[in-house]
């Protein structure tokens, strides 16, 4: 074995989209430990709890991330509805489904033009950036915004989607599909994309579970886990739901998970368009959350689940909100992921668990 | 499956057992996260297994104390150990990847134990609101009370005089008392009667001032700054209006 080393991996690096850095002691060309850094753009967010009552700070909620901004909304408002005993209308909780697996299908197609990026194969991310802006286009249509939509409101959502909407979401979806399928092939068969994928940065089914490990990353690690599967609001609507999964653990089985559930979101949609029952779109939330009283929530995010918890002090202000982002979760599996691996695979490996850092540093 | 979530209170000294029992019944450990609060910090612990939630909570932690880590039962935990330091200043003991106070760049130390006007004001009216919310309980508790204890004992009933409140002594006491005594003695009670009432008034107007520039000093400074203006505009109204008077 050669001298030990320590080279220094971002945080500004070509391939990682956000600021983390990573210490790399290297042998050789292999990697022997990796010890993360993040911290460099912790902007406070939860703190502003203070200051913004509890409507207010769905604004800032969505703007924690601007991949999972729906999310954020959403897992926000379902912890204050808990906290306040607050029932959402079943068109209201539908139509955040509809939102919600629209956000997770873009949020992958983007990440998978990434990892090809990654990889070198800079068409492969071109035509996975073109899809995605047909989803945008269906967010900019339903609700006026293309990456922060302020749709969500405590007590429901603040607009409806009309029957013709509805139909066009459903045509462009089909069209989507078709045009999917095609680049998920090329992710899944394509020899140059297998060279890089299969059979790197493997996490063991044990591991994943010791590390808890959440999302994609853990179910490409047979991890059956997702918390879609709890039937959390409109979720529980859904007449089946079994989490993607595959048994590899590896970069290859990763991509495989999210690019499978790109599909499946597409499904959750049109059983929810088919479905969708006619009524009110919000309740009309009145009062504030008592003091001393907590709630918290689950919702599955693109990247895997995150933890909400709301404290009250029986005024409009909340006393702690509290996020739990899944990229927090999934910085000891990656640190586990990268020991043992080659240098030159230390990239394939960070973006195919796609570490948030503005999620994580909120 | 569906998700239950349940609370339940801890204590520092049960922690690495209910790590240690967690670990071996395959829960899966999900968040560590501080809430500042004026009795210390409060900790919660969360795990999941099965659907179910359990989050346990630790309850005013104090600056003396120091908390076990549980990265020896679950490693993941290092990310949120780390955090609970650097931004509530909570002291964790053998975190498995310490980084010493430097997890997050910060420009001022512990950031989430600062308790802005704005908090200092909800916790102030949270407790006003509670306080009154016990009272009107108390009072609706003993009317409830009298009303059963009358329905019971009609007697008493008929025989209760109704209470009224308690004339205060007037002047005319004061001068049924003075009537007979010297004039001039009279008017020198009389003076120095008024003299201690203005004194007495004058002692009670600035107590209340100096509670008042207390209470702003602690508000947000715009919000203060508008009650300011909005007290000298009344006090210009009410000299406007005795001017107008006289």
């Amino acid at each position: 074995m050669g001298k030990a080393t320590v080279i220094p991996f971002g945080p500004q690096h070509p391939v990682l989209p956000e600021p983390l850095h990573l210490d790399l002691v290297v042998e050789d060309e292999t990697v022997i430990e990796a010890v993360p850094q993040i911290g460099f753009i912790h902007r406070g967010l939860e703190k502003l709890v203070e200051t913004r009552d509890y409507n207010q700070f769905i604004y800032v909620a969505e703007r924690i991330c601007g991949i999972c901004a729906f999310g954020h909304s959403l897992g926000y408002a379902e912890t204050v509805e808990r906290l306040m005993g607050v029932e959402v209308p079943e068109r209201a909780e539908c139509l955040r489904v509809i939102w919600h697996e629209l956000s997770r299908v873009h949020s992958h197609i983007l990440w998978m033009g990434l990892a090809a990026d990654a990889f070198g194969f800079e068409s492969l991310f071109m035509h996975c950036w073109r899809l995605r802006e047909r989803v945008l286009d269906i967010f900019e249509k339903t609700t006026g915004g293309r990456v922060i939509f302020s749709v969500v409101k405590v007590g429901g959502v603040v607009r409806d989607i009309d029957e013709a909407q509805l139909a066009e979401i459903k045509r462009v979806l089909e069209g989507i599909k078709d045009d999917y399928r095609q680049i998920m092939n090329a992710f899944l068969k394509d020899t140059s994309v297998k060279n890089r994928t299969v059979g790197v940065g493997v996490i063991s089914h044990e591991d994943a579970l010791a590390l808890s490990m959440v999302g994609p990353f853990a179910r490409a690690s047979n991890v059956n886990y997702d918390v879609r599967m709890l039937g959390n609001g409109g979720y529980g609507r859904l007449s089946d739901f079994q989490p993607v999964l595959d048994a590899q653990g590896d970069c290859y089985a990763r991509v495989k998970v999210r690019a499978l559930e790109v599909l499946q979101s597409i499904d959750i949609i049109e059983e929810m368009i088919a479905q969708l029952p006619a009524g009110d779109i919000a309740t009309d939330v009145k009062g504030s959350p008592a003091a001393g009283a907590q709630a918290a929530n689950l919702v599955e995010q693109p990247r895997g689940e995150c933890y909400y918890y709301a404290r009250g002090n029986g005024t409009k202000y909340l006393e702690r909100m509290r996020m739990r982002t899944p990229t927090s979760q999934n910085l000891a599996g990656m640190t586990t992921a990268l020991a043992g691996c080659d240098l030159a695979d230390v990239n394939m490996i960070v973006l195919t668990i796609d570490p948030c850092i503005s999620c994580t540093e909120r | 499956m569906a998700l239950e979530i349940e609370f339940a209170p801890l204590s520092v000294e049960e922690l690495p057992a209910l790590a240690a029992e967690k670990k071996a019944e395959g829960a899966r450990f999900v968040q560590l996260l501080a809430v500042n609060t004026e009795e210390g910090i409060d900790l919660v612990y969360t795990f999941m297994k099965g659907g179910v939630l359990t989050n346990h909570e630790i309850k005013g932690v104090g600056p003396d104390m120091t908390v076990p880590s549980i990265t020896d039962q679950f490693l993941a935990a290092f990310v949120f150990e780390n955090e609970a330091h650097d931004l509530f200043g909570v002291s964790i003991s053998d975190i498995a990847i310490d980084f010493g106070g430097n997890f997050y760049a910060l420009s001022q130390k512990e950031p989430m134990t600062i308790i802005s006007p704005e908090q200092k004001a909800a916790r102030e009216k949270a407790k006003k609101l509670a306080a009154a919310k016990a009272a009107k309980e108390r009072q609706a508790a003993a009317t409830a009370a009298q009303a059963e204890y009358l329905a019971g004992h009609p007697d008493a009933q008929a025989g209760s005089k109704p209470r009224g409140p308690i004339e205060p002594s007037g002047s005319d006491d004061l001068d049924a008392r003075l009537a007979g005594v010297d004039p001039e003695k009279v008017a020198r009670v009389k003076a120095a009667l008024a003299a201690k009432a203005k004194k007495a008034a004058k002692a009670e107007a600035a107590a209340k001032e100096s509670a008042l520039e207390e209470k702003l000093a602690g508000m947000d400074p715009e919000k203060a700054a508008k009650v300011r203006a909005a007290m000298e505009a009344k006090a210009a109204r009410e000299a406007a209006a005795q001017k107008e008077g006289e």
